[in-house]
């Protein structure tokens, strides 16, 4: 029985080619989609599965209240640690204080190179499980050691062992190599730290670090901690949730409150919102799960319709069956082979298109996902995914096609239309229903990452350069340098900065003025600048003058930004002066700081949300963070980056020469919301090509249906304009039933996601109209192909077909 | 083998309801070959499909060898047909995508018969309806009457105790509609009972007996002396 329900199957197949070809070619792409989209959820879920202690590892976060509303974030003071060793010990198997990934030099022999890691307390490679590929698992006990990731080891050492070996770290001390790890792949926290070295060195060598020893006001560190086996976050967070409240009087009117996020929530849940959990990634993990159903189920629904469809070439053998002696139930697993075998062949064709685009999709979403071959849960889930497929395709078919009565097809009186095609129309409207909200949807996340980007940034991003200046080789020099970097006439301008101008690195509070409101608790960014920062960036002084070389007063100098001036509720900014507000008693010159000038917004974070206060500090010390080079226009890029390291090389013979295109840096801020933008435009086109796919089926059925009618027509004296017109009517009838479904749906789905942006577009009419014109008119030539190629049809021939 | 008593069907449009057949009474033996003739639309067909269980009855009582029909849903109708109808169409009725062979077999398969079993039954049929050369070909290779020799074949490769011909001979012609109706003679010699809608006055006189309908109510029945008698 199943042999000769596939051998049906099989020949119908082969006899109807162009038609199997649309059916398994458009299932074939909407399998790849979900395929593909599968792929990218698992990978996304998986984030993390790295480490094997990650159900009891979690990082400390602070909830902090400022003028009403919640902060949260993992930096938190240095006396924690002593807080969470003596009394919560018992809770945690460790408790690692760390520092931010920050980047070094590391030096051996001739080699030189720049690398980012971590300092981090002892208990680090045993909590993180690190893969040790040589050397010993608690490698940086010793203040002095540094355990290596391994393609690090292999730059720095090529095939030397590099177990024992000294490295120049920084430029400024010494450290012993006493392990190398395993690199931690791509889809995981912490691949990125390609060195661990010791906090204690960490400590020792930073006199701002030992000053924040028993500072609760200092948030500038992490803390992360691997929980007791028999406990759970929840009994956890709520024993350390007041800790610093009680240790800290002074902190207590931000009302901080502590608590554990979970490593496995790291990736996917780290939104917050007024101190509660508020999603995150997932938010695109469920869309995008969506979108590959939805995609999948347009596919489906091709199949349906063209089996349906062609119920009057398959009516007559279900006659012929049933009078035989076949029951329905037979029937039903007849068609449901038969779709089985159109899901299988898909299926084969949908791994070959997963096999070819993969590449292109790992680089467009930013994955390194590979092809499960060896992997015998894909291939079980696989087999499920083609059940599925088959039900939700087949199902529908299989019970239409075997209820027809054995007497009407057989008789030749049986009409399909009247009873195919309800259920027809709708599945056509839910097809161009979903196409029509992809395009919406895409139009508008385009339209938002457009509006965004022509936002003033506040200063001029093209032609500026930063070069990261955090080796001790630069301090001191930022003067000479700016004077080196002028003289070749490739540099306009030069500055310093504490912070990347894309970013925002210190907040402040604790400063006092006259006329400050009283219930205010300010909080600023803080940027410390040299003199010449307005004039690199091309920064406009709107009030009050930009710093000089002139006045030796600057020292004390400060810009503000404008949203400053309203969050500090200044009517005459300009003069005002500044003092802490409880200066340590014993510090001999307590800041006192004077504003000088106003300058405009700069975009540092988001380009989404609304400008920051931020203060712009003269910088007093001999380090910085970066070097902000204005080039000059009237040279060419290349030109002026050749000038510019022959320049630094003089100075630096052992520094990579590594500098950053501001408006590059500003560009990534753009990334994830592009990826979005691409991958959700690529599958819009797909959607709407598996659409027009079944839609070009459908219209040469109905053309061949109506091949006689065509014909009396003709006859008659119609012309091929009344033919398209009589044809293409129904169709476009669909298409714009399904638009005025499509646009309420869509409105009200992407308000809301234009609801996380504080800077969005309004939705503007134009979008839907111009998505509902655009399907209209894909439309109208897949259903004129069929349709003229009818009308052209001579009228002799399609009636002496009868 | 066959009563049917006081039946009536009835189709049933938005507009009107058509009366098919009207209180039709009729019994034919086992080992019968009756004919059923008539004008176009005088319900020679519907009751042909409703013998053959194709159809159910609007009223009245129809009992097939001691089972009452009527009434009956499609799955038990179905069961009942299996095995003991066989069909023979106008138009053949062959399945265009299954190769002659597999036309015969198919209502074996059904029966859930031996893949064996089935391939000497399906052999011993197509060398007696000489046709066995042609088991590869698809029914579109084939000539008409071949075509109707491969339907027969296929109707009584079960051996079913009634065979019901609708206009067998409708679509052939004379030399290739002779050759058809002597096969039904043959079959119908060897025991089994046949009833067959027909037009041709020469085909009628194959059967035993000719039932006249007229607007759905038997007028006449009429016996023929002898079995082909028109020879």
């Amino acid at each position: 029985m199943l042999k000769n329900h596939f051998k049906i199957a099989w020949r119908n197949l082969l006899k109807n080619k162009g038609y199997s070809l649309i059916n398994i070619g458009g299932l074939a792409i909407g399998m790849a989609v979900a395929l593909l989209i599968g792929l990218w959820i698992e990978d996304e879920l998986t984030y993390n599965d790295y480490f094997k202690h990650k159900d009891q590892i979690a990082q400390i976060y602070q909830n902090q209240t400022w003028n009403g509303n919640v902060g949260t974030g993992p930096a938190l003071p240095r006396p924690l640690e002593k807080a969470l060793r003596n009394q919560y010990a018992d809770n945690f198997t460790h408790i690692v204080m760390s520092s931010w990934e920050d980047t070094q030099y590391l030096e051996y022999k001739d080699t030189k190179i720049q690398r980012d890691g971590n300092f981090m307390q002892a208990g680090a490679p045993e909590m993180l499980d690190l893969q040790i590929l040589q050397g010993e698992k608690n490698g940086i006990n010793d203040p002095n050691s540094i355990m290596l990731g391994e393609s690090t080891a292999k730059a720095l050492f090529g095939d030397e062992d590099p177990i024992g070996k000294i490295v120049d770290f920084n430029s400024a001390y010494p450290v012993t190599v006493t392990a190398v790890y395993a690199d931690i792949p791509f889809n995981n926290s912490f691949n990125s730290m390609q060195f661990l070295a010791s906090w204690e060195k960490y400590v020792s060598e930073r006199q701002w670090v030992q000053n924040a020893e028993n500072s609760w006001g200092n948030n500038s560190f992490q803390v992360f901690v691997q929980l007791a086996d028999n406990l759970t976050m929840e009994q956890v967070t709520t024993k350390i949730i007041d800790i610093k409240k009680e240790a800290n009087e002074d902190t207590r009117e931000f009302n901080p409150e502590l608590f554990l996020h979970p490593m496995k929530n790291w990736y996917l849940y780290g939104n917050f919102e007024d101190g509660k959990a508020a999603g995150g990634r997932i938010t695109y993990v469920r869309m995008f799960g969506i979108i590959g159903i939805i995609v999948l189920l347009l596919a489906c629904i091709n199949f349906m319709n063209l089996s349906t469809a062609r119920s009057e070439k398959r009516a007559k053998e279900v006659g012929i069956r049933k009078s035989i002696g076949s029951q329905r139930g037979q029937l039903i697993s007849q068609f449901l082979g038969e779709s089985f075998l159109i899901t299988l062949f898909a299926f084969v064709m949908a791994i070959g298109l997963v096999f070819i685009s993969l590449d292109g999709f790992n680089e467009l979403a930013r994955k390194e996902v590979a092809f499960p071959w060896n992997n015998p849960i894909f291939w079980v889930v696989s087999a499920l995914f083609i059940l599925f497929t088959t039900l939700l395709s087949g199902s529908y078919p299989a019970l239409y096609l075997s209820s027809f009565k054995p007497v009407e097809v057989l008789k030749g009186t049986f009409v399909s239309r009247k009873k195919g095609v309800g259920p027809r129309q709708i599945l056509v409207v839910i097809q161009f229903t979903a196409s029509v909200a992809f395009i919406i949807g895409t139009l508008i996340v385009l339209q938002q990452i457009n509006h965004t980007k022509n936002r003033p940034v506040g200063y001029e991003r093209e032609g500026l350069i930063q070069i990261p200046a955090f080796s001790s080789d630069f301090y001191g020099k930022q003067d000479l340098l700016r004077e080196e970097f002028k003289k070749t006439g490739a540099v306009l301008e030069v500055a310093t900065s504490s912070a990347p101008t894309t970013s925002i690195w210190s907040n402040r509070s604790g400063f006092t003025w006259d006329g400050k409101p009283q219930d205010l608790q300010e909080d600023v960014a803080w940027t410390e600048v040299s003199v010449e920062y307005a004039q690199t960036l091309n920064l406009n002084v709107i009030e009050g003058r930009d710093f000089s070389r002139e006045f030796a007063s600057d020292s004390t100098a400060i810009l503000i930004n404008k949203t400053a001036v309203k969050h500090m509720g200044l009517t005459n900014p300009v003069g005002t002066i500044i003092r802490e507000e409880d200066p340590d008693p014993e510090d001999p010159d307590p800041t006192i700081l004077k504003i000088i000038g106003v300058v405009d917004d700069v975009i540092a974070q988001s380009p989404y949300e609304p400008v920051k206060q931020g203060w712009y500090v003269f910088n007093t010390d001999p380090y910085y963070s970066y070097l902000n080079l204005r080039l000059n226009p009237e040279k060419s890029a290349t030109e002026n980056l050749a000038a510019i390291e022959r320049v630094f090389l003089e100075h630096f013979p052992d520094l990579p020469f590594n500098y950053q295109f501001v408006d590059e840096q500003y560009a990534r801020k753009f990334r994830a919301e592009e990826r979005v933008a691409s991958l959700a435009g690529i599958f819009t086109a797909l959607a709407i090509f598996i659409s027009c796919l079944g839609l070009l089926g459908l219209a040469s059925f109905v053309a061949e249906q109506r091949t006689k009618e065509i014909g009396v027509r003709k006859v008659l004296g119609a012309s091929i304009l009344n033919v398209w017109n009589m044809l293409s009517k129904d169709f476009v009838r669909l298409v714009i039933i399904s638009c005025l479904i499509a646009v309420p749906i869509a409105y009200f789905l992407m308000s809301r996601w234009l609801q996380d942006y504080t800077y969005r577009i309004d939705i503007s009419i134009w979008t839907f109209l111009m998505a509902g014109l655009g399907a209209l008119a894909i439309t109208l030539l897949t259903v004129s192909f069929q349709a003229i190629k009818a009308a052209r049809t001579n009228p002799v021939k399609s009636l002496r077909t009868e | 083998m066959i009563t049917i008593k006081n039946l009536k069907k009835s189709f049933r449009t938005e507009e009107v309801e058509t009366l098919a057949l009207n209180n039709v009474n009729l019994t034919v033996e086992e080992g019968e070959f009756a004919a059923i003739m008539g004008p176009s639309g005088c319900g020679k067909s519907t009751l042909l499909n409703i013998i053959g269980m194709l159809d159910n009855p609007t009223e009245g009582s129809y009992n097939f060898a001691g089972h009452e029909v009527a009434g009956l849903k499609e799955s038990q109708r179905t069961q009942l047909r299996k095995g003991n109808l066989g069909f023979v169409f106008q138009s053949f009725n062959l399945i265009d995508e299954l190769t002659v062979y597999e036309n015969v077999e198919l209502p074996l398969i059904y029966l859930k018969m031996s893949k064996a079993e089935r391939k000497q039954k399906v052999r011993e049929v197509l060398e007696r309806m000489k046709i066995a050369h042609r088991e590869k070909h698809f029914p579109q290779q084939l000539s008409g009457g071949q075509q109707q020799r491969v339907a027969i074949s296929r109707a009584v490769v079960t051996n079913p105790k009634l065979i019901l011909a609708d206009e067998p001979t409708g679509n052939l012609d004379s030399k290739n509609g002779i050759e058809v109706m002597n096969l039904l003679t043959e079959l119908n010699q060897e025991g089994a009972t046949i009833v067959m809608v027909t037009h041709s006055d020469r085909d009628s006189h194959y059967a035993h007996r000719v039932i006249n309908l007229f607007d759905g109510q038997i007028v006449t029945e009429s016996k023929n002396r002898a079995v082909g008698a028109a020879l």
